[in-house]
């Protein structure tokens, strides 16, 4: 492929070159879109084993000093102070939590994950190419004595995902018990930025930090490394993983695993237009049932009142996928144009079953609940789209594309029994293992 | 992806710029997509065919491949009418990735048998490749 000259290369892009990736332009830098197992294989790969990804795209900002908590309250969704879990606790030292950056119309410049570090410290994660604009953007917001540092292609990041990650990251850590124990969703250990070194290395001693997080919504982990450490780091992986069935993923599949699981693409899905109700709406702090907010934040004022746009999680009946371009569009059982598709791909995991083929299940859903011992999936359409009126979970519309149309079905969730959230004991438990490979 | 001196070209078949493969075998000609089409096209997850019986002009689109980067249009290297689809490729369109020339999709009868000579081999094939 004749990448443009202009575009950045990460640290593993000669692996990808190496491995014979279809290597494609993505958000500034050359990207493998997939290797040569395909994107269908590596896609399954993390839904029943592990797939690693390099990540290296994204870029990571990091906040400190007096008055960073108070300018990521002022310019993130997330209220700091009641984010974490069902009791909404406070974020503390080790906790992750995902929210949006709005400009005061309450447009989306972008979305992050912002980890505290420890007592005044940030990290903040955001999309390929956006490390200069989010850093600026908070510059202008902060007070004298925060400091801002954007640490874009300074800093190696690797996905490991699948439920056998947890039984190829323990072959790795040095100490893995106390690394892993009580790490749970959104959680993370280690530190590359702090003067002291990390407490979680791996290989011996490369420092990491070790995040239980991800973009695929299966379990995994996001591993950030210093840059001269990377290519290490995947390569103790990919060792490690080997017995576990571990494959490598490039950005076809990592797209299709998210919008199965629901989440959202930073400027396709969510974007330059006014922040509506939208599956990703728990971002905004809301007060009670949603009249107010718990904080005051750039874009709150904008957002408060009805929506103007409703953006929809849907799913079709076959692999078939509309094409996302300027004339397609979302119709309703009526024929009344109501809106525009963001996302349309293909979730190769999934069928419908059943006489009636409604509902969907995964290649991981046990047979108890429902999967068909023959259980072939041909993938299933499915995506994203935003509509100018609300519509209802259940309602059956239309994509149009040119000549081409097909009947989806609006969804609270897209891909069954995804594992992200399992838990850390039951995934290193190699008895549990089987059962899921069974 | 595939460097090109590394493409599968048969020598025995003719293509066409839009990455289609036709061969004669009597007095029918099955087409398919290229070992180049596949590739750059990765995972190929369904395949539209047309109804047997359909008359087609050459460069009319024929069917769809969907594959996990896009949804691809199918064009006819000759004019004539579909006599019959391979329908093994409904449940496992995968067979197009594995062996694109194995995996044909349709057979053709033609309308213009010169049509057929104005094909491309797969040298012509190649240097277009190369651009």
């Amino acid at each position: 492929m004749n990448d443009s000259v202009n575009l950045k290369k990460t640290v593993l892009h000669a692996y990808h070159v190496s491995r014979n990736a279809n290597m494609a332009s993505f958000g500034g830098y050359s990207m493998p879109l997939w290797y040569e197992t395909g994107a269908k294989a590596e896609h399954l790969a993390v839904i029943t084993a592990a797939g690693l990804f390099d990540t290296s795209h994204m870029a990571v900002i990091t906040i400190s000093g007096e008055g960073a908590f108070d300018l990521l309250q002022h310019s993130f969704t997330r209220d700091l102070n009641s984010c974490v879990g069902s009791s909404q606790a406070p974020l503390s030292k080790g906790r992750c939590v995902y929210g949006l950056f709005l400009e005061t119309d309450g447009t989306v410049i972008d979305d992050a994950i912002v980890t505290e570090l420890g007592a005044g410290r940030y990290m903040v994660v955001v999309n390929s190419g956006m490390g200069p604009v989010v850093s600026d953007h908070l510059r202008k917001l902060a007070t004298a004595g925060v400091s801002i540092t954007d640490h874009s292609d300074m800093i190696g990041k690797i996905d490991l995902q699948g439920p056998r990650s947890a039984l190829i990251i323990e072959q790795v850590l040095d100490r893995p018990d106390a690394v892993l124990d009580g790490l749970s969703y959104f959680t993370c250990r280690g530190d590359i930025f702090g003067e002291r070194g990390s407490d979680v290395t791996l290989g011996g001693s490369i420092p990491v930090l070790l995040s239980r997080s991800g973009y695929t919504g299966e379990f995994g982990f996001e591993l950030f490394t210093a840059l001269a450490d990377t290519e290490n780091v995947w390569r103790l992986i990919l060792e490690a993983g080997e017995p576990f069935g571990i494959t490598v993923c490039g950005l076809a599949s990592r797209d299709s695993l998210r919008t199965g699981a629901m989440l959202p693409l930073s400027h396709q899905d969510i974007g330059n237009w006014k922040f509506g109700q939208t599956p990703w709406s728990f971002v905004l702090p809301k007060n009670g049932r949603g009249a107010t907010f718990t904080k005051q934040f750039v874009g709150a004022d904008s957002l408060l009142g009805e929506p103007d746009s409703y953006t929809y999680g849907f799913a079709g009946y076959d692999p078939r996928k509309i094409p996302v371009t300027e004339s397609s569009r979302v119709v309703d059982a009526d024929g009344s144009e109501i809106g525009i598709i963001l996302t349309c791909t293909t979730d190769m995991a999934i069928d419908r079953v059943g006489d009636d083929r409604q509902r969907i299940v995964s290649v991981a859903t046990p047979a108890a609940e429902g999967r068909p011992g023959d259980f072939r999936p041909r993938g299933l359409c499915c995506g994203f789209i935003k509509t100018n009126t609300p519509c209802r979970i259940g309602d059956k519309i239309k994509l149009v594309e040119g000549r081409r149309t097909l009947n989806v079905e609006i969804r609270e969730d897209i891909r069954p029994n995804r594992t992200a959230r399992c838990s850390m004991q039951r995934m290193r438990s190699k008895s549990e293992e089987r059962e899921t490979r069974a | 992806m595939k460097e090109l001196d590394e493409l599968n070209l048969p020598g025995d078949l003719y293509y066409t710029k839009d990455h289609e493969w036709a061969l004669k075998e009597g007095d029918t000609i099955k087409v398919g997509i290229s070992d180049y089409a596949q590739d750059q096209l990765g995972d190929i997850v369904f395949v539209e065919l047309p109804e047997i019986g359909t008359q087609f002009e050459r460069g009319d689109e024929f069917g769809t491949l969907e594959s996990v980067k896009a949804v691809s249009e199918i064009y006819m290297p000759i004019s004539g009418e579909i006599v019959d689809v391979n329908s093994e490729l409904e449940d496992a369109p995968e067979l197009l990735n594995e062996d694109p020339y194995d995996a044909w999709i349709v057979e053709v009868r033609p309308e213009d048998e010169d049509q057929y000579d104005e094909l491309l081999s797969s040298n012509d094939y190649l240097e277009i490749l190369k651009g």
